[in-house]
């Protein structure tokens, strides 16, 4: 999804994501109507990457911790202990395809981590619990260049492997084109452009910039 | 005068460790406490002058704290007030509640078994506090690092660390609120309850500067003891009530007069609070110092000045690295 700033990409996502609570209609997602419904609940569901790093992981917490979190979306009042030995190889073997070097460090606080490197755990994170639909709010934008590709790479990869449904709003154009199956363009907090299929893969750079120019 | 500071620390400590949890784990400033520790006080003296055993009041002065709680984290999350206002809410209010339970302003207890009754006559006073202390503070910590190492440990520290990202991951936030909102308060309670046993009386004002003393033994502890893992950090506010209790027995050593207590801990809170920034200030240059040696270069020295100035170290009160 592409708009310009202010065009209201990020109140339908936070809208979608139960930050924000929908003035009028329905929201359902899988078949549940979650209009009234709090994160929490929605989360059940769907998952989020935040545009900022620090956003999406818990600082303080251990890599193990966060990814614990991240496991199970539900059970979170459970007295059981969390920590088990099993799953020190399982985590590893989560970390080890991003190839960043986290599955040394499993106990050091995220605080610690690079951004791209917390990024990248956030991605992880928001797609261990298998979600219906995976929601990225400018993920990379708060990243260098080479950082960002890595992710945006590691997210193709991921979102391919586990076919999962992905709504991703981004300004970079060139994102946009490359990734995914379906284009919508806002303006206004209406639907400017909703290309699909081979049509979207016929779009050009230059048939948006003139769109936005409108 | 130090065996006294110890068994009276150990009093404070579930104080110290109720602060704790809402200030550090969930990242709260909760002025309830002021309230819920002479609540703790007036249900247990209360519940043992109608006939309560003095296990039974402690417990009963427990989970008042708890409702307190409850009605501080109901406000802060359901009402959504600061959760200032919200603690300043419940503290006030608890002031009549306390004087309905109470009766009067100053309750005395008379004949009854208090906790340390129940160990050897023999044994001095002293003796008896500790021993009360460290096996009531002893099962608060133990029970806390368990509940730290089950998942709904981990969502509260989540909570507290990152709210947003907790909701994202299924955590309902306002639900781990309320509920370390009761833990912290119920703790305050019961040490409010040893506090009542060990004077023989429960008073309306006994409440007064409790969140100072709590947050000093916080600071405190955490100068001397210092590590991520939950049972060293318990351990650090037991250690800093201990500490903290140690020096106001130094100062009214020193000839201070009761009435001066509160500005000396005020003062102790206030000297607590500088020094680590001072100490990271230290350590910060010394390591600049070290490294521009290393490298060897005298040139150095100017934007060494310059870098001096610019570094400024973390403070304690506040957690900038999220």
């Amino acid at each position: 999804m592409i708009g310009n700033n202010g065009a209201g990409k990020s109140t339908l996502l936070n809208t979608i994501a139960g930050t924000l609570s929908a003035d009028a209609g329905t929201l359902a997602l899988a078949g549940h109507d979650v209009t009234k419904k709090p994160i929490a609940y929605r989360s059940k569901w769907l998952s989020r990457v935040f545009q900022d790093p620090k956003m999406g992981t818990a600082g303080e917490l251990s890599v193990a911790q966060n990814l614990t979190l991240a496991q199970q979306h539900t059970g979170s009042m459970s007295l059981h202990r969390y920590r088990k030995a099993s799953q020190v190889a399982a985590y590893q073997a989560l970390l080890r395809p991003l190839n960043m070097g986290l599955e040394d460090r499993l106990t050091t606080q995220v605080k610690y981590l690079s951004g791209g490197q917390r990024q990248a755990l956030s991605l992880l994170m928001a797609t261990l619990s298998h979600p219906d639909l995976l929601l990225l709010d400018e993920h990379t934008a708060a990243l260098d260049p080479q950082t960002s590709q890595k992710v945006m790479d590691l997210t193709q990869t991921i979102v391919e492997e586990n076919q999962l449904t992905t709504m991703m709003i981004t300004h970079k154009m060139s994102d946009a084109l490359t990734y995914g199956n379906r284009l919508v363009m806002v303006q206004d907090g209406q639907i400017k452009l909703d290309v699909r299929g081979e049509e979207k893969q016929n779009l050009r750079q230059e048939d948006l910039l003139t769109l936005f120019a409108e | 005068m130090l065996i006294t500071s110890i068994g009276q620390g150990l009093l404070w400590a579930p104080l110290a460790i109720g602060v704790f949890i809402t200030f550090r784990i969930l990242d709260i400033p909760d002025l309830t406490t002021e309230g819920s520790f002479p609540l703790g006080a007036a249900v247990t003296v209360s519940a043992m002058l109608s006939g309560q055993s003095a296990v039974t009041a402690s417990l009963l002065g427990f989970l008042a704290g708890c409702i307190a709680g409850w009605v501080t984290g109901v406000l802060d999350t359901k009402l959504h007030m600061p959760s200032l206002l919200a603690g300043i809410l419940t503290m006030t209010g608890l002031y009549s509640v306390n004087m309905h339970i109470m009766g009067k302003s100053n309750v005395p207890l008379l004949t009854q078994k208090v906790l340390t009754n129940y160990l050897p006559q023999g044994w001095s006073i002293d003796l008896q506090t500790i021993v009360v202390g460290a096996i009531v503070t002893g099962v608060v910590v133990a029970v806390l690092i368990w509940l730290f190492k089950t998942r709904l440990g981990l969502s509260l520290m989540a909570t507290g660390n990152n709210p947003a990202m907790s909701a994202a991951n299924g955590i309902y936030t306002d639900r781990m609120v309320i509920i370390g909102y009761m833990v912290s308060n119920g703790c305050i309670a019961l040490s409010g309850a040893l506090i009542a046993q060990s004077n023989g009386y429960a008073d309306i004002g006994m409440g007064i500067g409790t969140i100072v003393i709590g947050l000093a033994s916080v600071l405190v502890g955490e100068i001397f003891l210092r590590g991520r893992q939950i049972w060293l950090r318990l351990s650090a506010m037991v250690l800093g009530a201990i500490i903290y209790r140690f020096l106001l027995t130094v100062a009214m050593g020193l000839g201070f007069p009761v009435d001066d207590l509160k500005i000396l801990s005020a003062g102790i809170l206030v000297i607590v609070i500088c020094l680590p920034i001072l100490q990271n200030k230290y350590r910060t240059r010394q390591q600049l110092n070290h490294y521009l040696k290393q490298i060897g270069a005298d040139e150095h020295e100017a934007s060494n000045r310059s870098l001096n100035r610019q570094t400024s170290p973390e403070g304690l009160l506040s957690r900038d690295s999220k």
